[in-house]
């Protein structure tokens, strides 16, 4: 068994880990409050907002325009998702919702195989210019990528959790995340806060896919699917609470990490984001606390 | 380059593979196949263009119109994972004889596969090349699990069989010769250019992929033969948690140590930019890397602070700054003729030229008709054939197995680029693999 110091470094690494599913964890709980559907392309919406920011740096042009580029992309591509697609669905369950949005993912997915394809061996990176600064955490450096990641989670939180909470908009996507249509039959206009929850999470996904891109790896499959274990700690939230959520993110980082040094675990630990889903989810389901079915219509 | 790794479940193969062959991999999916015989002639660019194309037949410009030579090659194409740039740099060189005379006035009619990693379909395409597109020979298959699954059949077809491989059996069976080394005799070369530069310890790290134990034998027996300590370490495909992979590798090795790495491009950048993140870069002698790593995107990707850090085994000849006939010949057929060749120079357009210069070599030989009888005896009777794109001449000959391709480059990067850090070395005999096939060869 390693000793503390051996444990040491991987305490930081599983923070800034744990930073990384915060980020996708928090988007889909934070659309999921507002519109009711699990955007399993969250990831695949950042992934290939992040490509197109590196054709555009690669072509030449300034880093600003490739990280607009990808927030613009992200934001549209969501947006334009939601208004196609979210009312024919609005009336059907969220495993229905789910699975449609698998199908965009597998739709980007595919596209980004064809366009920025690996063969010949390609490898692309995005840096950022936080990439070059940081402080050392006992030997480990830290640098300001990997503290804004952080950060950009406490911030998003906090920020979602008080707009949905005490702003009039953020109400009414509570309230349609709940029932639709008693929110329209209230006045609200239903299209319109549509429109916003899906184009603000579009809008994160970018951030998202940036700054993942950075931090984890410029690669489709990595980005796309990285949301799955994302999806662990949004489960032990219960898809309702984003503190929840990001402290989950943060606990399944850590695990994982903590286990590396540790030889007889160390090949099983990405299996940690599920175990603790499961048993997150076996205890909730205990106590009947959870509730993921909604009425069929 | 190339390399591979198999796959545990294809998804996750694709990864692993695909970068495999060497830096390696791609997209798209059909399973149908396509027939290249004389592409259309692309533009013509680069340094290439300045070479003369036409001596790659023996009638300079004219077309060769007599009855079709068919012959035909299996790749893998799927999300992920793509090898079609190996078969479609032959169909170029093929089109390129074609246009120049072709093999005694038969033009080549080239046949390309395209499989999902699917034994059932890999079995079909195999059956159908020989049965309906009759067939006389086999050259640039690419195939995750192709040599595993057809090796019997083509043994029993009397089919030898030119390729890049990436199953064990593409080097361990008698009727399958591969111009390149794989990920086994590739580890080899990065481990012992580690142990050359006397690191007191090795961690060998790889993808979680069926068949790491075959791949981790040889750099675990070179080790053992140079009494270093190595630690043997396996990664779940695609890595998202880089950086406990970078810390575990440094602690592992210690200052005095080697980290080799044996994944696909994307997967060796992601490790070895958390480490310079994390400052760790220089926590260790040196980093090394099998073939897949040889690719200037990675060098670009990495940055100078890897300049001469980190080590990766070539076993293809590096294109930049060879000016030899072959390589610029290579390089004139690409840019004439490889409009489909996405990836341009580049191992796996590399790997299509050595493998269709061969063919061609073969069936010039041949007196008579183009028979699979004829055709098979040509190629098992190459011998010491100068391909332009290895340390030595290539033979095929008549071995239970074949490890044609056992000498190599080692480069490094360099502002973005690769540069040569050591010529042509053999890999060492004390793989008892190397050791075996050298005591067949002779």
């Amino acid at each position: 068994m390693p000793g503390w110091q051996d444990f040491q470094p991987f305490i930081v690494s599983g923070l800034a880990l744990g930073g990384v599913y915060a980020l996708s964890g928090v988007g889909t709980v934070v659309l999921y409050q507002a519109t009711g559907v699990v955007y399993l392309a969250f990831g695949a919406v950042g992934a290939m907002g992040a490509l197109i920011a590196w054709s555009v740096t690669n072509a030449g042009d300034p880093q600003w325009l490739a990280w607009l580029a990808c927030v613009l992309f992200s934001g549209a591509m969501t947006l334009g998702y939601g208004m196609l697609f979210g009312p024919p669905l609005a009336r059907r369950g969220p495993l229905v919702k789910a699975v449609a949005t698998l199908g965009l993912t597998l739709v980007l997915f595919g596209l980004m195989d064809l366009v920025w394809t690996s063969n010949g061996g390609a490898s692309r990176a995005i840096t950022l210019p936080t990439d070059n600064g940081g402080f050392l955490v006992g030997q480990i450096q830290v640098d300001w990528t990997q503290v804004i990641g952080l950060a950009a989670g406490i911030v998003i939180v906090a920020v979602t959790a008080a707009f949905l909470r005490y702003t009039k908009l953020g109400t009414a996507m509570r309230a349609m995340a709940n029932d639709r249509e008693i929110t329209a039959t209230l006045g609200v206009p239903v299209r319109r806060v549509e429109a916003a929850a899906w184009l603000g999470c579009g809008v994160l996904a970018g951030v998202a896919g940036l700054l993942l891109a950075d931090l984890v790896a410029l690669d489709a499959t990595t980005l796309t699917f990285l949301v799955i274990s994302s999806l662990a700690a949004a489960l032990m939230a219960r898809l309702s609470s984003i503190w929840l959520t990001f402290a989950a993110a943060l606990l399944i980082g850590l695990v994982h990490d903590l286990l590396t040094p540790i030889q007889a675990l160390s090949n099983y630990r990405d299996m940690t984001p599920f175990v603790l889903a499961a048993v997150a989810l076996l205890v909730l389901s205990r106590h009947r606390v959870i509730s993921l079915q909604r009425e069929e219509t | 380059m190339l390399r591979m790794h198999a796959l545990r479940a294809r998804p996750v193969l694709a990864f692993a593979i695909a970068a495999g062959l060497a830096a390696a991999a791609g997209c798209g999916s059909s399973n149908n196949s396509g027939t290249s015989g004389a592409g259309s002639p692309a533009a013509s660019s680069g340094s290439g263009s300045q070479v003369n194309t036409s001596q790659c037949g023996t009638k300079p410009g004219v077309k060769a119109t007599g009855t079709p030579i068919p012959l035909g090659g299996i790749v893998t194409n799927q999300p992920g994972t793509s090898f079609t740039d190996i078969a479609n740099m032959a169909a170029a060189y093929f089109a390129c004889v074609n246009a120049n005379g072709g093999i005694n006035g038969h033009p080549i009619k080239y046949a390309i596969q395209t499989e999902q990693t699917k034994p059932d379909q890999i079995a079909a395409e195999s059956k159908q090349l020989v049965q309906s597109d009759h067939v006389v020979g086999i050259v640039g298959n690419t195939s995750i699990l192709e040599c595993t699954i057809d090796h019997s059949f083509w043994e029993q077809q009397g089919f030898y069989i030119v390729d890049s491989g990436i199953a064990p059996e593409c080097w361990s069976t008698p009727n399958s010769a591969a111009v390149n080394m794989g990920p086994r005799y590739s580890s080899d070369g990065a481990v012992q250019y580690a142990i050359s530069q006397h690191v007191s310890k090795i961690v060998f790290d790889q993808s979680n992929v069926p068949g790491t134990g075959y791949i981790a034998a040889g750099p675990v027996a070179l080790a053992k033969a140079a009494n270093v300590p190595i630690v043997q370490l396996t990664e779940n495909v695609p890595i998202n948690d880089a950086n406990s992979v970078a810390i575990k590798e440094v602690d592992d090795a210690g200052p005095n140590g080697a980290v080799i790495l044996n994944f696909t491009p994307p997967e060796a950048l992601v490790i070895l930019q958390a480490a310079q993140k994390l400052g760790l870069e220089n926590r260790v002698k040196l980093w090394g890397c099998s073939t897949p790593c040889n690719t200037d995107f990675l060098a670009h990707a990495l940055g100078p602070k890897w300049n001469h850090k980190l080590f990766v085994n070539a076993e293809l000849t590096p294109p930049d700054g060879t000016n030899t006939p072959s390589m610029n010949l290579y390089k004139a057929i690409l840019a004439q003729y490889g409009k489909k060749v996405s990836g341009g120079v580049g191992s796996f357009s590399q790997m299509g030229f050595a493998e269709a210069k061969i063919m061609v070599h073969a069936l010039q030989t041949i007196k008579g008709g183009y028979t699979v009888k004829s055709v098979n005896a040509a190629l098992k009777a190459v011998k010491d054939f100068d391909t332009g794109m290895l340390c030595k001449p290539w033979t095929y000959g008549s071995y239970p197995m074949h490890i044609p391709n056992n000498e190599d480059y080692t480069v490094t990067p360099d502002n973005g680029k690769m540069i040569t850090a050591q010529g042509c070395t053999p890999i060492s005999a004390n793989d008892p693999q190397i050791a075996a096939y050298r005591k067949l060869a002779g």
